[in-house]
């Protein structure tokens, strides 16, 4: 094999948050790339993102307009934008107007023009928006394709990468030739679920570098476009060691049903029917992760960020002064029409700026009900994703969910997720000596050997406190309507410890 | 319509520029009205390549219009399909009119078309867009050579 190199191929930033990840860490250098989509998409915006990113007086950026969106409305909107830095006009950044020539002449003038242009600028980038217009004028002379050839041949020549725009729906994406030419072709397209829109991404080809398959969702805000990839940007994070560290909940008792605790990196599902404790036992968990110097998050979408602060407070749980201190961040993830990609990303963003070790979602009914329609139907999937990426890093999750108390089954989780969790602890009533009182029993544990123990348990002003010993004197107690199997109950039978045989 | 302080004192240092490019001391009413063409052309080359000549044609002529407004003399000057003026004849200063009449007009005209601009692109943008035609002249207030208020 030769000792010499292979060229290397520079990857330049998008500027568009989210992008450089999708695209495999950023856009190749000299490559001739198609952004096409709908109106309203997004083209236009993204390729202004790149051109700001990427110019500089040596090595400028050229913006041909041709038909369609006046240049001067254009700018007029697009400078709304933060990337937006009217100082880089026009060292950096020239926008050039072909409308009449292209109204005028045709497609070979436009390429002289074009060429005119760059051999005067010896740009680094080159946006022709939008060439797709250029086609409806009846052609004379050259054909879009040949047109399309040879600006790609004069265009890398001079070393510069280059965005076509164009407005294309997505059939026509299908085996047009003139998207042969492109070394990447971005399809981006907004549709409308129910009441919801939802603007979806893909790069349907990019040559060189290996770039994140799927449709990504994307925002436009005032920074523009943000994509969301679906590997959330973790990519090239290598995956934790496993960790065979215990974390404790905060709850002496049921750390000895979790062998120690639950361990760093799960993923736990509290499962339980309204009442039950779920957000209590949660909110413990966070907080005994702040006392053992774990920072933590807890996305919440069921109530507001001060309302779930006052409630630990009322059981003794101070959670105001780790916030203060950028030790815990609570995330009012509540926005209707959120893709789960965003709603996911904003949590990663949190739990990499504070270094969080822990993190609460509270609860997973409220996380689905803040998505667009859309993404529901990817509920289950999304999850998988992030709850993979994140314990990948070794973040310990731990998520509720309401169940419906039923006296027939035993359900873990309305989402068929349990499959996704490492550990499922399930909570419920049940109806003992004319009484509603409350079980837990740690339904499953991966890599620990849990107590099989069914415990009674109270909520109190220091939070869930479990009481006495397995219940011993009852069947069929996850029924939620036991019967006694014996005269009385015994309160002082040991609790069966994990490790131990009964 | 007045044109805003600023727009003015654009226009005016944009005057001065080109008149000291073409050493317009020396020159008579007729050469100094030629200033305002040659501003005026200049910012038609570089706009008209950012919004293209019809684009640069829609926004001069609703400056002219508005510029009508302040400066009477203007009644007779058009904005021709390629965004140049024509009808300067008889935008020439008249026998005892005095070279003000014409000079004013042709501020009020620039100042009018940069106050177009100022409104679809705001403050920033237009003062960057002025650098196409004028490279390396810096616009504001602090560093301009030409500036009144420099």
């Amino acid at each position: 094999m030769s000792t010499l190199q292979k060229v290397k191929i520079n990857k330049l930033p998008t500027g568009v948050p989210g992008l450089d990840e999708i695209v495999g860490g950023g856009l190749p250098e000299f490559s001739f790339n198609i952004i096409a989509g709908a109106p309203g998409s997004g083209k236009t915006t993204l390729a202004h993102q790149f051109v700001f990113a990427n110019a500089t007086p040596e090595r400028p950026a050229l913006y041909f307009t041709v038909l369609g969106e006046s240049a001067i409305k254009m700018l007029r909107y697009q400078q709304q934008y933060t990337f937006f830095d009217p100082a880089l006009l026009p060292d950096s950044i020239r926008f050039i107007n072909l409308s009449q020539v292209v109204l005028e002449k045709d497609l070979g003038a436009v390429l002289e023009e074009i060429t005119r242009e760059v051999e005067k600028s010896n740009p680094a980038v080159v946006v022709v928006d939008s060439f797709r217009t250029m086609v409806r004028k009846p052609l004379e002379g050259m054909d879009l394709q040949a047109f399309i050839q040879k600006l790609a041949l004069f265009l890398a020549s001079w070393q510069a990468t280059t965005f076509l725009i164009g407005e294309y729906a997505e059939d026509e994406l299908r085996d047009n030739p003139i998207f042969t030419v492109a070394d990447g072709l971005f399809w981006l397209c907004q549709t409308a679920e129910r009441n919801s829109i939802v603007r979806k991404l893909q790069v349907i080809k990019l040559r060189g570098q290996a770039s994140v398959p799927g449709l990504h969702t994307f925002r436009i805000t005032d920074a523009g476009v943000q994509a969301f990839s679906r590997t959330f940007g973790l990519t090239a994070r290598k995956r934790n060691p496993p960790s065979y560290r215990r974390l404790s909940f905060g709850v002496a008792e049921l750390d000895k049903m979790l062998d120690g605790g639950v361990r760093e990196g799960d993923s736990v599902l509290i499962a339980g029917s309204s009442g039950t404790g779920k957000s209590v036992l949660a909110t413990q968990f966070i907080a005994e992760g702040i006392r053992q110097g774990e920072p933590g998050i807890v996305a919440v979408f069921e109530e507001r960020p001060e309302a779930y602060a006052e409630r630990a407070t009322s059981l003794g749980l101070d959670l105001e002064t780790p916030q203060k201190d950028g030790k815990l961040t609570i995330l009012y993830l509540r926005p209707l029409d959120l893709s789960v990609d965003e709603t996911m990303q904003s949590i990663l963003d949190a739990v990499q700026k504070i270094g969080a070790k822990r993190l609460v979602i509270d609860s997973l009914a409220g996380f689905e009900m803040a998505l667009s329609p859309g993404f529901r139907a990817d509920f289950r999937e999304s999850l998988y994703r992030m709850i993979f990426a994140l314990t990948g890093i070794g973040v310990t999750i731990l998520s509720t969910v309401e169940v419906d108390e039923s006296f027939t089954e035993f359900p873990f989780s309305t989402y068929s997720i349990s499959f996704l969790c490492d550990d499922i602890l399930r909570l419920r009533y049940v109806c003992i000596d004319g009484q509603l009182r409350k079980i837990m029993v740690v339904i499953k544990m991966r890599g620990g050997n849990h107590a099989k123990d069914i415990r009674e348990y109270e909520i109190t002003s220091k939070g869930v406190v479990i009481l006495g010993n397995r219940l011993t004197n009852y069947q069929g107690l996850i029924s939620g309507i036991p019967v006694h199997s014996a005269p009385s109950a015994p309160k002082e039978e040991p609790s069966q410890e994990p490790g131990t045989k009964s | 319509m007045t044109a805003a302080p600023k727009t003015r004192d654009i226009a005016l240092r944009l005057l001065a520029y080109e008149a000291d490019a073409c050493k317009a001391s020396e020159l008579e009413e007729a050469a100094t009205l030629r200033v305002y063409v040659r501003v005026y052309e200049k910012l038609r080359q570089s706009l008209g390549q950012i919004a293209g000549a019809d684009g640069f044609q829609a926004l001069a002529s609703r400056a002219l219009v508005l510029a009508r407004i302040e400066a009477p003399s203007l009644g007779k000057v058009r904005v021709a399909a390629d965004g140049s003026l024509q009808g300067l004849v008889e935008f020439e200063p008249q026998p005892g009119s005095g070279k003000d009449q014409a000079g004013e007009g042709g501020i009020i005209l620039i100042a009018s078309l940069l106050g177009q601009l100022r409104i679809f692109l705001g403050e920033a943008l237009t003062l960057s867009l002025l650098r196409y035609a004028w490279p390396g002249e810096a616009f504001d207030d602090r560093n301009s050579a030409h500036g009144r208020n420099a």
